[in-house]
């Protein structure tokens, strides 16, 4: 249990502590800026204000909703692996793929050293964190996941690229702690599809993470949790945020065999699906955790990202989570006053 | 020795230039009520006839339709099975490829041809022959999910499926398919399930006709398995050679019995291979074979790729070609 850790770092944080993984949706203002940026009928500077904009709204809601830890909700990526390409040396934009069914992305091709120009996310922590009393996460794509969702044309192997991006990502996270970020989130969902490479993933997050003053999370999703547990626990992280409701709870049998050693940011709700969860759904599947987990480890967070959500979704999501775990925290209330 | 240039099955479905984003548009618009199904079959069959054109231009000997058609490799042919239906989006092997999951809530039949007429399309728009490429029963199988009762078990789901795609190759064959491809990439990541597929292509040789049938794996190193894959009634066995450099060697001192299709050209990945490596690998693969032909192909599909980074692996075929045949006076 690490939260021994935030104390040290300055942070205190309620029972069953709300998060939210990072993306949200980006409101109908800054969707309508982005397509007037894209037709070169805004400057660069103007879309920046409209982003900041969008950062703002989300702060307020996610104070509005009561969460503990927030996020700045990503107003300002397209996409969580192109952002980061985009703002390191060594990588070349590449044509168009096929994620599925009629989506295409522009995959990164790294073809050339990669290198760290200057921090690329710090100045959007310091703005969400300007807005809000609250502990605000510091958030990145993982080395490994950017190289895996990379095309590799530099590097001998994918180790090789893989380390080498771990070494720069540091840089980032060094320079988000130095600006005052105390929660950092390194996302890394593509950790379970390979399992034969989860000793290269913890190889890169011991670059990205040892040494360093900060409470780390990493959030996996999309998966095959069972090839990667219990190994995935090496990672040199305190906190996994990991899917949970899509899948049925399922991982909690895993936890049953091999005792769960690490806090979890504990996906409550669904973000594949429009339907909002009843609160005493998400209230069932926090008591299941806490049949398995302590207490003094679950953090409460939707599965994943909401940016695939409406605006209003995504709120109602977050609204339940919130809703739950102080439902929970009051029934301890009472007992405890009985 | 004969070194025929193909393609593997798919091709990337747009491109950088308005005409190569028709289909994506196009799609768009249907799902807005814009446009109708018959909008999309033809802006589909626009894809196909560039992508077509893009491996004649390439210099392939043997070309498919890209699988311009296909929403991905499970759903496409699963779900125009009765008993099938289409679910939600699960990864592709290791790929940031997703496809739908079939949910088989009865025996799936065959009521309709699956692939007769985008293979007539095809044919009469290519100067080449036409390679035509289905994924294995023994593949859909594994990816599909069976609720309430499904098919009976998994052992039922596979001799449903593999009953549809025969009676499938069956059409294929008597519509003039002369080559005939089935993909099993799965089996390399179960190769305890080796027995499920020679029940299967030994059904499928039997639907096959006059065409030749071949059998493709990818996504892992088929090394471990290549003596068993030696056994199975098949004119043409694909292999990657991607995953384990070794392969070379195992090709090299074991020889086949089959003709090879070697992927020796990685499709997964936009970096051009050196011709020269390439050709030396080649060069040491084919003292071991005694037989006439050998296919050269892409590691896998090519979906996978941006549209000009696939255009240059196929460049990167004659490239080897020339190379190989070079070094040999």
């Amino acid at each position: 249990m690490s939260r021994k850790k935030l104390q040290q770092l300055g942070i205190s944080l309620p029972v069953l502590p709300t998060t939210s993984v990072g993306s949200f949706p980006k409101p109908d203002f800054l969707v309508a800026a982005r397509a007037e940026f894209a037709k070169k009928k805004i400057t660069r500077e103007e879309l920046g204000k409209t982003e900041r904009r969008a950062t703002e709204f989300w702060i307020r809601q996610q104070e509005e909703l009561g969460v503990d830890v927030l996020v700045d909700g990503e107003m300002y990526r397209g996409d969580m692996v192109a952002y980061f390409a985009e703002h390191l040396e060594g990588f070349q934009v590449g044509g168009l793929v096929r994620s599925y069914g009629n989506r295409y992305y522009h995959k990164p091709i790294i073809s050339g050293e990669v290198r760290w120009k200057g921090p690329i996310t710090v100045d959007w922590w310091k703005y969400a964190q300007s807005l809000t009393p609250k502990p605000v996460k510091g958030m990145l794509t993982g080395p490994y996941t950017v190289m895996d969702w990379s095309f590799v044309e530099s590097y001998p192997d994918r180790r090789a690229a893989c380390l080498a991006l771990a070494q720069e990502i540091r840089k980032e996270v060094e320079a988000l702690i130095k600006a005052g970020a105390k929660i950092i989130q390194i996302d890394e969902p593509a950790t379970s599809v390979r399992p034969e490479e989860l000793s290269t993933a913890i190889e890169a997050m011991h670059v990205v993470t040892d040494g360093l003053p900060a409470y780390f999370i990493t959030h996996i999703c999309y998966g095959a949790f069972e090839n990667i547990y219990p190994g995935m626990l090496d990672l040199p992280v305190d906190n996994f945020d990991l899917e949970m409701s899509n899948s049925g709870l399922d991982m909690l049998a895993l936890f049953k065999k091999h005792r769960y050693t690490k806090d979890i940011s504990f996906g409550v709700v669904d973000v594949h699906t429009h339907v909002i969860e009843e609160k005493p759904v998400v209230v069932e599947r926090l008591r299941q955790a806490l049949d398995v987990i302590p207490q003094d480890a679950i953090w409460v967070d939707p599965d994943c990202g909401l940016k695939t959500r409406t605006v209003n979704e995504a709120i109602a999501k977050m609204r339940v989570c919130v809703e739950a775990a102080q439902a929970l925290r009051d029934r301890q209330a009472e007992k405890a006053g009985r | 020795m004969d070194l025929i240039l193909a393609n593997h099955s798919s091709y990337p479905r747009i491109g950088d230039s308005a005409d190569l984003q028709l289909l994506r548009r196009t799609i768009a618009q249907r799902d807005r009520g814009e446009k109708s199904e018959a909008d999309v079959r033809a802006a589909e069959d626009r894809l196909t006839e560039h992508a077509l054109r893009e491996q004649n231009d390439a210099g392939l000997e043997v070309v498919t339709d890209g699988q311009i058609r296909w929403y991905d490799p499970i759903s496409h042919l699963a779900g125009k099975l009765e008993g099938v239906r289409i679910n939600g989006l699960l990864r592709f092997f290791d790929t940031n490829f997703y496809f739908r999951q079939p949910v088989v809530h009865a025996r799936p039949q065959r009521t309709k041809p699956l692939l007769v007429e985008d293979f007539a399309f095809a044919k009469a728009h290519s100067a080449r022959p036409v390679k035509v490429v289905l994924t294995g029963p023994y593949t859909l199988a594994r990816h599909s999910l069976e609720s309430n009762g499904g098919a009976g078990g998994f052992e039922k789901l596979l001799a449903a499926y593999t009953g549809a795609l025969g009676e499938e190759i069956d059409a294929l064959a008597k519509a003039g398919a002369t080559l005939i491809q089935v993909e099993e990439p799965t089996v390399l990541r179960r190769p305890e399930d080796f027995h499920y597929v020679e029940r299967c292509m030994t059904r499928l040789a039997l639907s096959k006709g006059a065409a030749k049938l071949a059998l493709s794996v990818y996504f892992a190193d088929p090394s471990p398995m290549y003596d068993q894959l030696q056994t199975l009634p098949v004119d043409i066995l694909g292999l990657d050679f991607t995953y384990n450099p070794e392969l070379v060697d195992v090709v090299a001192s074991r020889g086949s019995n089959r003709t090879l299709a070697l992927g020796l050209v990685d499709g997964r990945n936009t970096r051009l291979e050196d011709a020269a490596t390439l050709a030396r690998q080649l060069e040491r693969i084919a003292r071991g074979l005694s037989g006439a032909q050998v296919y050269l192909t892409p590691s896998c599909g090519l979906e996978y790729l941006p549209r000009d980074r696939a255009q240059s692996k196929l460049q990167h075929l004659s490239l080897l070609k020339k190379t190989f045949l070079g070094s040999r006076g």
